[in-house]
């Protein structure tokens, strides 16, 4: 999944740079801070992850987290299904307090940042993890 | 096959339902704990989920309908059931409770609490309780006058990230460097398990949530309090008089408090005596043959389990008690309680625990004392 992560990153068409010259007929002043205003926006939207990619990995982290314990018999694999962008870890996936700390430590490693403790509770869900990580800079 | 697994086969069974448990227990008592349990593939016959679901309060049931597939919920079905039915089991002020008339709230942090209306309004509930679940077994621990915490883990439980990396990420420091020292991958992860269960149980006991008392910030250590006294009920000769060394008076005081209390011998009186460099002795005659039970290996290999804070660890968290046992011989149990407040704080006494295994309505049956409930750590008594 991180290849694939990898790959689509690859094949994105990246942000352009600005351009240095500023616009002669405008105002000195005004064209600052308009392409000023432009720039930081755009670096700032340029480090964070893209939501769709970010709801395939997580799906994938929480995916291949189900597929290691076959031993539970035929549910795993509905619970290995119905790992959705809207599934909720307990009531869903049937996840319990050391399954959801151990899909939170997953994530850090497949996003490579770190989730603090106070915000790892609330994340109870796939959506929740989506979100959070999408509206990360550090996630990778 | 053990006794007690083959007791777990049920059959199907014609019963007519009274709504209410007969007979009334009594309360559990200071530093005791009540443990129910139900094993959710004994529970198959669709009218006695029927009956159960009726039990439950509207929004309760709309929880239950709310979970994925027909196994998740019949495990949340039978976990409010166990609640109720375990809750509505004590008799308060000689009334008979209805297990649907039991109203639940949750505190500040969101842990469940059982709502008691007294005759001055609404006050804190005398009972406390805390439930855990695996796929296999569902368990309601239940106190007085006392918060609880209780957790339970599938033996046999797999860890999906690396172990000590894991144990690096979230416990604390001398925990990480207790499973690193574990050459064994399978012991380590059997130790890790319990570890676990011992700092969930202590968590939801302080009953604040997960983030308040992260797991990085306390550490639970468990520390062999005892000398061996003896190894094999075969070392004792009865009629003979037996010094027993203790290291301090709490092991004194307890070891005799367990001898006296025992079921399953008759002792003749303790002499204690004190010795140079604040050690005791006791002396012991048997009366009669002992057989070996669970509270006489107690006494040989009892440790007890401390929770410290990582940050001043010469701060221990001295008014928590723990228990940690085998559970059904497929899942390690941990129970964390407050000690008695009106107890000496110096004196360790041991948690005192009845573990019953329960189908509600139908039959309960009682497992500790038996090779079902197995201490790991902690000072236990079992009833």
């Amino acid at each position: 999944m991180a290849a694939r992560g990898a790959l689509l990153k690859y094949l994105r068409v990246k942000v352009q740079a600005m351009p240095t010259t500023r616009n002669p007929n405008n105002n000195g002043l005004f064209g600052l801070s308009f392409n000023s205003i432009r720039r930081f926006s755009e670096e700032v939207r340029g480090t964070f992850l893209d939501k769709s990619e970010v709801t395939d990995r997580v799906v994938n982290v929480v995916k291949n987290f189900q597929k290691v314990d076959p031993s539970k018999g035929y549910d795993w694999k509905l619970k290995v299904k119905w790992v959705t962008p809207n599934a909720h870890f307990q009531n869903d996936l049937g996840l319990d307090s050391l399954d959801s700390v151990e899909i939170v430590m997953a994530l850090e490693e497949e996003f490579q940042f770190e989730i603090p403790d106070n915000e790892a509770d609330k994340i109870n869900s796939i959506s929740l993890a989506i979100d959070f990580i999408s509206s990360h800079p550090q996630a990778k | 096959m053990f006794s007690f697994m083959q007791k777990m086969l049920r059959f199907q069974r014609s019963f007519s339902v009274s709504p209410f448990p007969t007979p009334p227990l009594q309360l559990p008592s200071p530093m005791e704990t009540h443990l129910w349990f139900v094993v959710p593939d004994e529970f198959k016959s669709v009218s006695l989920l029927n009956q159960y679901m009726e039990l439950l309060s509207p929004c309760e049931k709309e929880n239950v309908l709310s979970m994925r597939g027909e196994q998740l919920q019949k495990s949340a079905l039978l976990a409010r059931t166990l609640v109720r039915t375990t809750i509505a089991r004590y008799q308060i002020n000689n009334r008979v409770v209805d297990p649907r008339s039991l109203k639940f709230k949750r505190n500040v942090h969101g842990k469940p609490e059982l709502e008691w209306e007294s005759d001055g309004g609404q006050c804190p509930s005398p009972l406390h309780f805390n439930i855990s679940h695996t796929s296999s077994l569902i368990a309601c621990g239940v106190t007085v006058n006392s918060s609880i915490g209780i957790d339970i883990e599938e033996k046999q439980r797999k860890i999906k990230n690396n172990i000590l990396a894991f144990a690096r990420r979230y416990f604390s420091l001398h925990e990480v460097e207790h499973l690193s020292a574990i050459s064994d991958s399978e012991v380590q992860r059997q130790e890790f398990v319990k570890l676990w269960t011992l700092k969930e149980a202590y968590v939801k006991a302080l009953g604040r949530g997960f983030s308040a008392a992260p797991f990085k910030t306390f550490t639970i250590r468990i520390k062999n309090a005892f000398r061996r006294g003896f190894d094999h009920a075969d070392d004792i000769e009865s009629g003979v008089c037996h010094k027993i060394q203790m290291a301090n008076v709490n092991e004194m005081n307890h070891l005799s408090s367990l001898v006296s209390s025992s079921l399953c011998f008759e002792i003749y009186a303790a002499n204690k005596e004190r010795l140079p460099g604040k050690r005791y002795s006791i002396s012991v005659i048997f009366l009669s043959k002992p057989m070996i039970n669970v509270s006489f290996k107690l006494c040989n290999q009892a440790s007890e389990v401390v929770v410290e804070s990582s940050d001043h660890p010469e701060r221990l968290a001295n008014n928590w008690q723990f228990g940690l046992f085998e559970l059904a011989s497929s899942h390690y149990a941990a129970v964390c309680m407050e000690k008695d407040k009106a107890s000496d704080a110096g004196m360790s006494a041991p948690m005192r625990l009845t573990v019953r295994k329960t189908i509600p309505f139908v039959e309960d049956e009682c497992f500790s004392g038996t090779d079902a409930v197995v201490p790991i750590a902690g000072l236990i008594e079992q009833f």
